[in-house]
């Protein structure tokens, strides 16, 4: 197991989101949500038609900070659970991604 | 019914200012804007309106999710409004409005308006090749190329695809009661409709699909060619959108495209270079496989050029 720092844990605020590129793709493959104080790691990949979900960048979030959402379809999910409550890809989930966080507090990802 | 086209869409949804500023950065004019909505107009006027979802000035959605709440058609006279009426009292209600437009809903729920065409008239070259043997050529000393500063702007409102559970009725209220065409056709999948005062080879493309998917899958707007549009594509990435499908261009209808990530629960395309058709064409009829949806298809990268410091093999991939 691996772990790739992708920044600091405290960087990502409540209710925000932050996108990431570690395999250096020329676009982000992963997002980080902050929801009641935790952060959780997803893949980049609407389970409808894994298509990139950011409307821009860090943008994977409705208004309120309460849904994730894919801008490709207007599909949302919840951020405790990823999993989807309205539209093409209904009760499906999205993918986690395995993290930590290091003793120099930054967020990590864990390749196996 | 000489409908000429797609004039206004309005949307409703959560976030007002992330909206204006996407509509703002895509090259629409914003008109008209509040904190609680606004319009983003082409060049010709056609337009992009939103507003918050809860506003109950807005007609309902066709289904949960989507935000899209009415397409506004344009016609080219008063009396056009009335026969449409009168067709449409047959068998719904339809509403005249304030300003003088008419509203009602089609066959797939979708609430749809008919106003006389605010369409601007307005004069500017659209891109031209240089192209030897050619007729048609730049000015001497014009350039092609779209400098850094040039601005790039959308001129006009061009066509919107609907996902409808029912393609077979969806396509019999346009065509048996509106009067638009078939231009071409994907095979179990549904129509390119083309309306009667028009010859862009689509306004509407209706897509058969499963009740959850009951929506809007993309609109678009019409650029002055493919340098334009792909010049204001790229711009819209460096503005850190989130491109979904292109740069390509399509069979049917010829159109450049470059599909986007957007806030309106579909894509927003950017388009140049559509085919016109009129009523001596007939209409085509293909599979939908990747091969028959588009020309070629290429894909954004920054911006690099060869010299020092490449890898040895290259660095194309
Ligand atoms: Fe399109």
């Amino acid at each position: 197991m691996r772990a790739v720092p992708l920044c600091p844990v405290d960087a990502i605020a409540e209710g925000a989101a932050r996108g990431f590129d570690p395999d250096d793709d020329g676009q982000d493959t992963l997002f980080a949500v902050r929801t009641d104080g935790v952060v959780r790691v997803w893949r980049d990949a609407c389970p409808h038609a894994g298509a990139a979900m950011a409307l821009r960048k860090d943008g994977y979030l409705n208004a309120a900070g309460t849904r994730i959402v894919c801008h490709a379809h207007g599909a949302e999910f919840l951020p405790e659970s990823g999993h989807c409550v309205q539209g093409p890809c209904l009760g499906r989930r999205l993918k986690p991604v395995a993290s930590d966080v290091n003793a120099a507090g930054q967020l990590c990802v864990l390749i196996p | 019914m000489r409908i000429t086209g797609l004039e206004t869409l309005l949307f409703g949804l959560d976030d007002v200012a992330g909206a204006a500023r996407y509509l703002t950065d895509y090259g629409l004019e914003p008109a008209r804007v509040s904190e609680t909505g606004g319009r983003f107009e082409a060049i010709d006027g056609t337009a992009v309106v939103i507003a918050h979802q809860g506003d109950p000035r807005l007609p309902a959605p066709p289904a949960p999710g989507c935000r899209l709440r009415k397409t506004v058609m344009g016609v080219a006279e008063a009396s056009v409004l009335d026969a449409i009426e009168a067709e449409l009292r047959r068998d719904r209600e339809v509403k005249r409005l304030p300003d003088g437009s008419i509203e009602s809903v089609d066959d797939s729920g979708f609430a749809i308006g008919f106003q006389v065409s605010i369409r601007k008239p307005f004069s500017l070259a659209g891109e031209i090749s240089n192209a030897p043997g050619g007729s048609v050529f730049r000015p001497v000393n014009h350039l092609g190329a779209i400098g850094p500063d040039a601005a790039v702007r959308p001129r006009s409102l061009s066509h919107i695809v609907y996902f409808v559970p029912d393609v077979l009725k969806a396509e019999a209220f346009y065509v048996n009661r509106l009067g638009f065409r078939c231009t071409d056709r994907f095979a179990n999948v549904g129509p390119f409709l083309q309306p009667g005062g028009s010859l862009d080879h689509h306004s509407h493309f209706l897509i058969g699909a499963p009740p959850f998917m009951h929506g809007v899958e993309h609109f678009t707007f019409h650029f002055g060619g493919p340098t334009a549009m792909m010049t204001n594509g790229y711009r819209f990435i460096d503005k850190g959108y989130q491109a979904f499908w292109g740069p390509g261009r399509h069979i049917l209808g010829s159109n450049w495209f470059w599909y986007f990530n957007s806030p309106f629960a579909c894509h927003m395309e950017m388009d140049a270079d559509m085919d016109l058709h009129d009523a001596s064409w007939t209409p085509r009829v293909v599979d939908l496989k990747a091969d028959n949806s588009q020309t070629f298809l290429l894909k954004f990268r920054k911006k690099w050029m060869p010299g020092p410091g490449i890898p040895e093999n290259g660095d194309y991939a």
